[in-house]
C-alpha cells in the first residue's frame, strides 16, 4: 500500500464485533515509522456493547477525504480505494520532480 | 541428515520388531497389564499405527516414512499449539492487544518498562506456610501466532479429553486426530466464551500472561501498556524516564488494548480496567467480604434478638401493670370496706 500521501487516519471500531476488521487490519498496513513521518493516526476502542458500523476515514496530502465503509469493502477493497488515489498522487509528484 | 534420519529410522524399526515378538511370547496377563499402560493420564504426539488389540508399539517409535523434524522443537507449530492450549488452561488472566508493526527496538523498550513497573509493585503477603508467591517474574508479554492461538483456543474449549478416555486406542492429546475432529466439527454458539472472543483473533495479535487474579499486578501492567485518565495514569516522567523514551512512546503509541480474558470470561477494555480498578486487589476483596459478613452477622443477631426483647418487655411491662393493679385492687378492697 502507497502510504507516502496519507496524512490523517482516524479509525473508531468495536474490536468484539466482526466488522472491525478491515479497520484493524488496515492500521496494521501503516509503515512503522508512520507517526513520526508526520501521520496523524487516532484510534477508538469502542465498548463491546457498541453496535454501530467500524469507523475509517482517511485523509490525503491534497486534503482529499475518504470515509471508507469496512463492512462492504472489506481490507482489500479498502486498500484498493486508497491506492488508486494515491497512485494519482504519485504520478503528480513524479511529473513534478522529473 | 537425511541418511541420519534413515539410520534411526531403521534402528528404532528393529527395536519395535524384536519387542513386538517379546510381547507375542508373553503371558495374556503381562498383555493385558500392557494394554492398561495406556490410560488418560499418557499423551504423546504419535499416531496410532496399530488396532490390533495386544500389539502396540512403543512410545519412542519413529516410523519410516515419517522421520523426526529437523525445525528446532521450540520452533514447531505443534510445539505452539501445544504450549498455547497449556497457557489458555493455566492462565486465568490474559490481555490481548493489537501490535501494528512494531519494531524489535520497540518491543525490547515495552518489555524494559513493563518490567521495571512489575519490579516496583510491592511483594504480596506471605501466605499460611510463610512462602511469599511473587508473580511479577513469570508475567510475561508474547507475541502470538494468530490462527495456531485460534485453533488452541477452540481445542481448549470444545475438546474434552476426559469424555473420550473410556474409547479404546483413542489418543486424546491436543495434537490428537481426535482433539482435530472435535474442534473442527465443534458447533459455535455466540454466547460461549469463543464465540464472543473469536472476532479479536485476526490480524496480529500479542498477549500479557498474569499467572494470578491479581489486580495490583494488572493495575501495573495497564498502566504500562494503556494508561487512561484517571484510574490508571501514566507512570511519572521525573521517576521513569525511559518510560518516556521516544523508542518506547512510538512503540506505545501502536499497542491497542483490545480485550482481555478473566478465569475464562471474556471482558472489553473497560472490563478489564474494573478488574485492575479492585482496590487492595484479593485481599481487598476479601476484607471487604469478611467486613459485610460482620455486619450482616450483627444485624442479624439484633434483628433476632429484637423480638424476643420486645415480647419480654412487652411482658414485664404487663406484669408490672398487673402488679400494680393487683395492689391497687387490694388498697381498693381495702380502702373500700373502711367507711
Amino acid at each position: 500500500m502507497i502510504t507516502r500521501f496519507i496524512t490523517e487516519v482516524k479509525t473508531k471500531f468495536n474490536p468484539f464485533s466482526t466488522s472491525s476488521r478491515a479497520a484493524r487490519l488496515f492500521l496494521n498496513y501503516l509503515p512503522p515509522n508512520a507517526r513520526k513521518s508526520g501521520m496523524q493516526i487516532t484510534t477508538q476502542v469502542l465498548p463491546r456493547s457498541a453496535t454501530g458500523p467500524s469507523l475509517l476515514y482517511v485523509k490525503f496530502k491534497d486534503g482529499k477525504e475518504m470515509d471508507l465503509d469496512c463492512e462492504k469493502l472489506g481490507i482489500k477493497g479498502i486498500i484498493e480505494e486508497v491506492d488508486r488515489h494515491s497512485r494519482a498522487l504519485q504520478k503528480q509528484a513524479d511529473l513534478a520532480d522529473g | 541428515m537425511p541418511l541420519q534420519f534413515g539410520c534411526t529410522a531403521r534402528r528404532s524399526l528393529a527395536r519395535v520388531l524384536q519387542r513386538t515378538a517379546a510381547n507375542a511370547q508373553r503371558s495374556p496377563t503381562a498383555l493385558s497389564l500392557l494394554q492398561n499402560t495406556t490410560g488418560a493420564t499418557r499423551h504423546y504426539a504419535s499416531v496410532p499405527l496399530s488396532n490390533i488389540p495386544g500389539l502396540k508399539l512403543p512410545d519412542d517409535y519413529v516410523p519410516p516414512t515419517q522421520p523426526p523434524s529437523a525445525k528446532k522443537p521450540d520452533q514447531r507449530k505443534a510445539q505452539l499449539l501445544r504450549s498455547y492450549t497449556s497457557m489458555l488452561r493455566s492462565v486465568p488472566l490474559v490481555l490481548f492487544f493489537q501490535h501494528n508493526s512494531l519494531s524489535a527496538t520497540e518491543w525490547a523498550a515495552i518489555r524494559r518498562e513493563l518490567r521495571a513497573a512489575l519490579a516496583a509493585v510491592p511483594p504480596p503477603a506471605p501466605g499460611p506456610d510463610g512462602k511469599v508467591v511473587d508473580i511479577s517474574l513469570a508475567i510475561e508479554l508474547q507475541v502470538l501466532r494468530t490462527r495456531i492461538f485460534d485453533v488452541a483456543f477452540r481445542i481448549v474449549e470444545f475438546f474434552d479429553a476426559e469424555a473420550e478416555t473410556d474409547k479404546s486406542n483413542v489418543y486424546t492429546h491436543d495434537l490428537s486426530a481426535t482433539a482435530y475432529k472435535a474442534h473442527k466439527n465443534a458447533v459455535i454458539d455466540e454466547n460461549s466464551a469463543y464465540g464472543q472472543i473469536r472476532a479479536l483473533f485476526s490480524g496480529p495479535l500479542a498477549a500479557v500472561t498474569i499467572p494470578l487474579v491479581s489486580p495490583v499486578h494488572l493495575e501495573a501492567v495497564l498502566k504500562v501498556l494503556a494508561p487512561s485518565q484517571p484510574n490508571f495514569p501514566p507512570p511519572p516522567r521525573k521517576k521513569n524516564p525511559g518510560y518516556y523514551d521516544p523508542i518506547a512512546q512510538s512503540g506505545l503509541q501502536k499497542l491497542l488494548l483490545i480485550g482481555g480474558r478473566v478465569e475464562s470470561r471474556v471482558f472489553d477494555p473497560a472490563g478489564v480496567m474494573w478488574v485492575g480498578g479492585i482496590k487492595g486487589g484479593l485481599d481487598g476483596l476479601r476484607g471487604q467480604l469478611v467486613n459485610m459478613l460482620q455486619n450482616a452477622g450483627l444485624g442479624l443477631t439484633s434483628a433476632l434478638e429484637g423480638n424476643s426483647k420486645s415480647l419480654w418487655l412487652a411482658l414485664e411491662s404487663r406484669r408490672t401493670q398487673l402488679d400494680e393493679e393487683a395492689n391497687g385492687g387490694k388498697k381498693a378492697e381495702e380502702e373500700t370496706p373502711t367507711p
